[in-house]
């Protein structure tokens, strides 16, 4: 019995795998609604992604826009290698990463403004009732993208240094810190 | 112990942690206004077309910047100083700012809250200026405040023109 689930488990999942194989194919030659399909298929992951990066719902709306767009000029260049979803986490953090350089850009350079003032707000939530969602759009910015791209999609610090221009002890440094911020909203302070 | 018991929830809470989320509108739409723009078949043709193409862009683009920006530049203001040199600037903004909306009204936007980002870069541009009425003649002030109506100009004609003339 057990055996049977588990063989239309397998079934199911081929025929997934197969189905996003051939829209990928239609998509690379040129298929519009093959790819609109593929969006379908992928948005709601990618969207994930793009704003556990950013902590703004509008900035990963046109952040997630801007990966399809890309990615519409890139998916010739998916050679079926790896696994289609490994590739475009992968599109995405970069994409996203632009996107988001370009547009606090200038107002950092102004302003040299890095931070949001969200680490110094009073902690509601404890250990008891934990939204690790929210605790992790409320970090500064660049201890968010790290603690993303480490924690949660499983990037080297080594890789995560290059995407984000930084050096690797800053990577680690981010980290900890971001760990240490989500420690005491979850109500693990120093005792 | 305190640390282990953070590290054990911590590690639970990111094992559980939802791969997915829906977005709140339809993303769709503006894709697709994206990928119209271009042309798939010249996009997906040989390198020395997208080079030939990439370098016309470039090309194009340097034109207009040169037209679009020439008479913000300050030697076309020598005779300006201080406070009269930032409402010069701000009349020729306006005026470009004005040309630019006429030219892509009735266009569809890539983004939507287009707007609401032109909003807070006159925000922006209105704190300099009011930075700007105590030194009127801060140097630095005038170039923040002529980075930020490039910034406008450049959000409006990104938000509307074809991705491909972006570059």
């Amino acid at each position: 019995m057990i055996e049977a689930q588990a063989s239309v488990v397998d079934a199911s999942e081929t025929f997934s795998q197969q189905k996003e194989k051939s829209l990928i194919q239609a998509a690379q030659k040129g298929d519009k609604h093959a790819y609109h399909a593929l969006y379908d298929l992928h948005v709601k992951r990618v969207y994930a992604l793009c704003y556990r990066l950013t902590g703004d719902r509008a900035l990963a709306e046109d952040a997630t826009q801007e990966v399809f767009i890309q990615l519409w000029r890139k998916l010739t260049n998916f050679d079926g290698q790896s696994r289609f979803t490994t590739w475009l986490h992968s599109v995405t953090a970069n994409v996203t990463v632009s996107y988001l350089r370009k547009q606090r850009g200038w107002f950092q350079r102004m302003f040299n403004i890095e931070e949001s003032a969200a680490e110094y707000e009073q902690a509601e939530s404890s250990s008891a009732e934990v939204d690790l969602e929210s605790f992790i759009v409320r970090l500064p910015e660049r201890a968010r993208m790290v603690f993303v791209l480490h924690a949660v999609e499983g990037y080297r610090h080594e890789e995560i240094a290059h995407m984000l221009n930084m050096a690797v002890g800053t990577s680690k440094a981010q980290f900890h810190r971001a760990k240490q911020l989500m420690k005491e909203w979850m109500g693990y302070g120093d005792e | 112990m305190v640390m282990n018991n953070f590290e054990h929830e911590l590690q639970r809470q990111l094992d559980t942690l939802p791969k997915e989320k829906q977005p709140q509108r339809d993303l769709w739409k503006g894709i697709e206004l994206s990928l119209e723009a271009e042309n798939p078949a010249e996009s997906r043709s040989g390198l020395h077309a997208k080079h030939i193409a990439l370098a016309a862009s470039f090309a194009l683009v340097a034109m207009v910047s040169w037209f679009t920006f020439k008479p913000i530049e300050p030697q076309t203001h020598d005779s300006l100083t201080g406070q009269s040199l930032v409402t010069a600037l701000s009349n020729q903004h306006q005026q470009q700012m004005n040309a630019l909306l006429v030219k892509f009204e009735g266009q569809p936007a890539v983004t939507e809250n287009w707007q609401q980002q032109l909003q807070e870069l006159d925000s922006a541009a209105n704190a300099i200026k009011a930075a700007l009425e105590e030194d009127p003649d801060n140097t630095a002030l005038l170039k923040m405040l002529q980075n930020v109506y490039q910034q406008q100009m450049m959000l409006v004609e990104r938000v509307h023109a074809p991705k491909w003339q972006q570059i």
